[in-house]
C-alpha cells in the first residue's frame, strides 16, 4: 500500500471532487483527506489517498487524462510536492465533506510483492521533466534523452511512456480537443499523424504508423520507441473515447530495422 | 416589363467576406460545444454561435449584397418582416448548431443540422425579399428558387463536416470559406430566381415608413463589428485556455 498527495488545478470547482472521487474509487484507492479551494485562477483540489502501489500508474494516468484536469502533481505522502496551489494543512475528512465519495471499497489485502523486476515508472523523474517537455515542445528530445539516463533501466521503459502518454494528452488538450469525437482511422489521420509529423519523420499506413529516423533509437542502443506509442495512447485516447487506444511495437531501429513500427487498436 | 439589375461588384466581395468572418464566428463557437460542462456553457455557446451565424454570416450578409444590387428603383424595407427574417436565422442556425454539436456526431446529425441551417439561410432570404416594398412586383423561376435552396442545404452539410470533422487549419478556415459560399450562393442564386417588372409607379401601402438600406447600415455595421469583437475574444480565451493547460 501507499499513501499519495495529489493536487489537482482545474477551471471550477463544481462536481470535482465527486468526478475525481470517482476516479480514485476506481483505482481501489481511498480518499483520506481532501481539501478543496478556489481562487482567480480556478479550483484546486488536495487529497490524500491510498491505495495499492501497483495501481499508482493507472491513478495517475486517469487523473492526468480527465478532462476537468488542467493540471496535477502527485508524490508519495510526506515528500514535497511542487504545485503552486493555494495548498494550506489537509484536513482530516469528515462525514458531511466526504459525501461524495465515502463509498470506499473494502481494505484490499496487500498485495503480494512480485520477485520481478518492477515496471512502474520513475514517476519522480517523469514529473520533473514534464514541465520541461510543454516549455519546449515539440523541440524535445534533448529532454527525453535526459530522463532516459536519469532512470534505472528496469522502469526506463514504462517511464518514456507514461511521459509520452501525459505529453500526447496534454497536446490533445491544447491543439486537437475542439470538434466531434472521432473514429480511430480517422483520429489516427486528422490529429496522429498531423501531431507526430511535429516530433519525427513518420509515414502511415492504415493502423500502422513507421517512424523513420527516431532520434531515441540509435542503432544498438536501448529503443525509446515506447514514448511514441505512450504518446499516441495519450493523444488519440481522448479522441475516440469511450474505447481505450492500444499501441502495439512491431520494430525498432535499435534492433536492426529499417525504421520503427507501430500498429494502433483500440 | 422586367427590369435591369446590375452588381456593385465590392459590395458583393464584401457580403462574402462578412459571411466568412460570421460563419468562421460561429463555427468556432460551435466546436467548442462539445466541450461543454453544464446545460449553462453549452445554452451560451449555442446562443453565441447562433447569433453569430443568423445575424452576421446570412442577415447582414444580406441587406449588404442588398445594397450591391442596383435595380434602378428606390427600395425600403418592412420593419416587422426584416425583423422576422433576423429572428428566423438565429433560430434556425441555433437549432441547427445545436443538433450537431451534441453528443455524438452522426450522418444523421449532419443532415438534420445541414438542412435546418441551409432552410433558415433560404428562408431568412426570402422573407428579406418578401419585406421589400417597391413600384414593381417580383416573380420567381421555382426550379431556381428550388437550386437555391439546394445550395444552401448541401454547402452548409459540407461547411458543418469540415468544422466538426476536421482539425488544424483546414477546420478553422476551409469550413468558414464553404459556408459563406453556402450563404452567399444562395442568395446570388435566390436573386437570380427573380424578376423585377414595373408596375407602373404603384407602391404599396406603408412604403414612405419602410426602413430603407441606408438605414440599415449602422445596423450593420454594429453586427460586423460585433463579429470582430467576438473573434478577438474568442482568440483571447483560446490563448489562455492552451496557456492554463499544464502537463
Amino acid at each position: 500500500m501507499v499513501e499519495l498527495e495529489i493536487q489537482v488545478h482545474s477551471d471550477r470547482r463544481e462536481g470535482l471532487l465527486t468526478e475525481l472521487g470517482h476516479v480514485v474509487v476506481t483505482n481501489h484507492f481511498s480518499l483520506l483527506r481532501q481539501r478543496l479551494t478556489q481562487d482567480s485562477r480556478g479550483a484546486w483540489l488536495s487529497m490524500l489517498v491510498r491505495g495499492p502501489a501497483e495501481q499508482r500508474f493507472a491513478l495517475e494516468e486517469m487523473l492526468g487524462t480527465h478532462t476537468r484536469v488542467l493540471s496535477f502533481e502527485a508524490a508519495l505522502a510526506g515528500e514535497v510536492t511542487p504545485l503552486s496551489a493555494p495548498v494550506a494543512h489537509i484536513p482530516r475528512i469528515t462525514e458531511t465533506m466526504a459525501q461524495p465519495v465515502v463509498e470506499e471499497p473494502a481494505p484490499m489485502p496487500e498485495p503480494p510483492v512480485a520477485p520481478t523486476a518492477p515496471v512502474t515508472p520513475d514517476i519522480s523523474q517523469v514529473e520533473h521533466i514534464l514541465p520541461k517537455l510543454a516549455q519546449d515542445y515539440p523541440h524535445i528530445y534533448p529532454w527525453l534523452v535526459a530522463l532516459e539516463n536519469s532512470v534505472a533501466d528496469s522502469v526506463r521503459e514504462s517511464s518514456l511512456i507514461l511521459a509520452g502518454r501525459r505529453t500526447g494528452a496534454w497536446v490533445y488538450k491544447r491543439d486537437y480537443a475542439m470538434g466531434a469525437k472521432l473514429s480511430l482511422s480517422d483520429a489516427i489521420k486528422r490529429i496522429g499523424v498531423p501531431a507526430l509529423k511535429l516530433l519525427a519523420d513518420i509515414e502511415q499506413h492504415g493502423v500502422h504508423i513507421n517512424i523513420l529516423n527516431s532520434p531515441l533509437c540509435t542503432p544498438g542502443v536501448q529503443s525509446g520507441c515506447k514514448f511514441y506509442g505512450g504518446y499516441l495512447e495519450g493523444l488519440l485516447g481522448a479522441s475516440v473515447t469511450p474505447k481505450k487506444v492500444f499501441v502495439r511495437h512491431l520494430s525498432c531501429r535499435s534492433a536492426g530495422a529499417a525504421h520503427c513500427s507501430m500498429e494502433i487498436s483500440h | 416589363m422586367p427590369m435591369p439589375m446590375s452588381y456593385n461588384w465590392l459590395l458583393v466581395l464584401l457580403s462574402y467576406a462578412v459571411a466568412v468572418l460570421g460563419s468562421f464566428t460561429a463555427l468556432q463557437l460551435a466546436v467548442a460545444i462539445p466541450l461543454a460542462r453544464n446545460q449553462r456553457q453549452k445554452t451560451a455557446a449555442v446562443a453565441m454561435a447562433g447569433g453569430a451565424m443568423g445575424l452576421g454570416a446570412i442577415w447582414a450578409m444580406h441587406f449588404i449584397a442588398m445594397l450591391a444590387c442596383d435595380s434602378g428603383m428606390d427600395v425600403t424595407y418592412d420593419p416587422a418582416i426584416t425583423a422576422l427574417s433576423a429572428v428566423v436565422a438565429f433560430a434556425a442556425c441555433s437549432g441547427g448548431l445545436l443538433l450537431v454539436g451534441d453528443g455524438q456526431f452522426s450522418w444523421l446529425k449532419l443532415a438534420g443540422a445541414g438542412t435546418c441551417m441551409g432552410v433558415g439561410v433560404a428562408s431568412m432570404h426570402y422573407l428579406g425579399m418578401a419585406a421589400m416594398m417597391m413600384p414593381a412586383t417580383v416573380n420567381y423561376d421555382y426550379g431556381v428558387v428550388f437550386l437555391s435552396f439546394v445550395i444552401a442545404v448541401a454547402a452548409s452539410m459540407a461547411a458543418l463536416w469540415l468544422a466538426f470533422n476536421l482539425r488544424g487549419p483546414l477546420q478553422m478556415i476551409g469550413s468558414a470559406l464553404v459556408m459563406g459560399v453556402a450563404v452567399c450562393g444562395m442568395h446570388y442564386t435566390g436573386m437570380a430566381a427573380a424578376t423585377f417588372e414595373d408596375n407602373g409607379g404603384q407602391v404599396p401601402d406603408g412604403y414612405a415608413d419602410g426602413l430603407r438600406v441606408g438605414n440599415l447600415g449602422v445596423t450593420i455595421f454594429v453586427i460586423t463589428a460585433t463579429l470582430l469583437g467576438l473573434t478577438l475574444v474568442l482568440h483571447y480565451w483560446r490563448q489562455r485556455y492552451r496557456s492554463s493547460l499544464s502537463i
